[in-house]
């Protein structure tokens, strides 16, 4: 069947065209709230990816399921230069 | 741009809104993320005691999760942990609800649409229709059906397969003190609301009960924690692979090239393929094949230079002719062609058999 539902989906109406702007407004508002919030964990987050890096040379990296593997200090990453080193919204 | 990045966005925190048009007046809701080129979108929704709607039918594909309250859709009750998929098309009961309900609700291809019919429309896949309680109807499964893996203490219970995308629609939970020291990221979109309980995220940090997140492909996420344990239902828009590594510096780009590293050296022949548009392969002599160039593997730089590598990439195969043809290309081929491309007489009578050269067989038009 090449035809399907959504092919027939009448075109939208009014209405929903204009919830539809105005949710996508809300939306970005929302979004620009997280990327603020997880901006503010920045000095956190250092602090958890450290951590992150001394478990992995430890307890391990969990490779798959259950098996661990330990990273020897010379494959641990360095922090890189650039200035979306720390992002995690995108 | 599809659906931002929203993670993590407790709804909780936001009050919901009065639905105002057709087919969806008298409930509320709340917009956990939205699709601003086509509208489809993920909510929450409120269902007051006395909402009721006639039997009608959607243009785009639903699903539905109730979280708490009753519903009753035509002949059945939903409850909490009601799961259903209503493909385009398929007429639901009548709705009504005597005492509230909430459910998460989404529209996967555009936005919200109703119309008023107690029959299927005439094109919809009715057989993808699925209706469940998810809580005493589905088994929980190991997290090692993915693999590579999550660790133990992640479990799901998967709801929803697509077989042509491998998209899911899954519960999954964590045991208390559950851990997996690894980042992930995955090829396809990653949705997740939190019924109950709390995780952790090592970019993130904690979500909650009510904690939300869309999150879209080659993003970080993990390491992961749960002190007391959660449950969540989650979604993927295809097929979930998990890309695990322990940089925690890397952005999408650095994880898409690293992906594709992975096509590069594990599936050598369709990377060429794909990466050359579809049309890698030998119209005329050998050695016009251009190998393409190994992408970026952050963990394993030079992977490229391996020699098995190398040689995998390199390597190209010679089809027989009418294997490799497209289609237009065959239908011609077969009428008005022979291996060597030498020119000769098709002027013959049809019916007759006649001989194109070694290795043809005899034939007529």
């Amino acid at each position: 069947m090449s035809k399907h539902v959504q092919d027939e989906k009448p075109p939208m109406t009014a209405e929903a065209k204009s919830w539809l702007e105005k949710e996508i407004a809300s939306q970005e508002d929302r979004y620009k709230a997280i990327v603020e919030e997880q901006d503010g964990l920045i000095p956190e987050r250092e602090k958890w990816y450290a951590e992150f890096l001394e478990i992995v040379q430890t307890r391990g990296f969990s490779v798959t399921g259950d098996t661990r593997r330990p990273i020897p200090k010379e494959e641990v990453p360095e922090k890189p230069d650039r200035p979306d080193a720390m992002r995690v919204v995108w | 741009m599809a659906r931002p990045h929203m993670e993590p966005y407790v709804e909780f925190n936001e009050d919901y809104r009065l639905f105002d048009f057709a087919g969806y007046k008298g409930a509320h809701y709340k917009v956990l993320s939205l699709d601003t080129d086509t509208g489809a979108s993920s909510l929450k929704v409120r269902y007051d005691g006395g909402y009721n709607r006639k039997p009608g039918l959607c243009y785009s594909d639903m699903e539905i999760f109730v979280l708490n309250g009753e519903l009753k859709v035509g002949t059945e009750t939903w409850v909490e942990g009601h799961y259903a998929f209503i493909p385009a098309g398929v007429a639901l009961g009548a709705i009504e609800v005597s005492q509230g309900a909430e459910a998460i609700v989404w529209y996967n291809d555009s936005e919200p649409t109703f119309e008023e019919s107690d029959r299927d429309h005439p094109l919809a896949l009715k057989e993808g229709f699925i209706s469940v309680n998810s809580y005493l109807g589905r088994p929980w499964a190991s997290g090692s059906i993915v693999s590579p893996a999550t660790a133990t203490g992640c479990m799901l219970k998967l709801l929803r397969f697509d077989p042509i995308t491998e998209a899911m629609t899954f519960l999954y939970c964590m045991t208390p003190e559950f851990m997996q020291d690894n980042i992930s990221y995955h090829d396809c979109a990653e949705e997740s609301y939190h019924i109950w309980g709390t995780s952790w995220m090592m970019q993130f940090g904690d979500l909650p009960t009510g904690g939300y997140f869309w999150r879209p492909p080659y993003i970080n996420h993990g390491s992961f924690r749960s002190k007391l344990g959660c449950i969540a239902i989650g979604r993927t828009d295809s097929k979930l692979h998990n890309y695990f590594h322990f940089n925690p510096w890397t952005n999408p780009d650095d994880n898409q090239a690293r992906a594709a590293s992975f096509l590069y050296r594990q599936r050598p022949q369709l990377f060429q393929w794909v990466a050359s548009g579809g049309h890698n392969h030998p119209h005329g002599p050998q050695g016009q094949l251009k190998t393409q160039k190994p992408p970026h593997d952050f963990e394993n730089p030079a992977y490229g230079k391996r020699p098995d590598v190398s040689a995998l990439a390199n390597q190209s195969y010679t089809f027989r002719e009418m294997d490799h043809l497209h289609a237009d290309e065959y239908v011609h081929k077969v009428h008005h062609a022979h291996k060597t491309g030498d020119d000769h007489d098709h002027d013959h009578e049809h019916g007759h058999a006649h001989h194109h050269g070694d290795g043809d067989i005899d034939h007529k038009h």
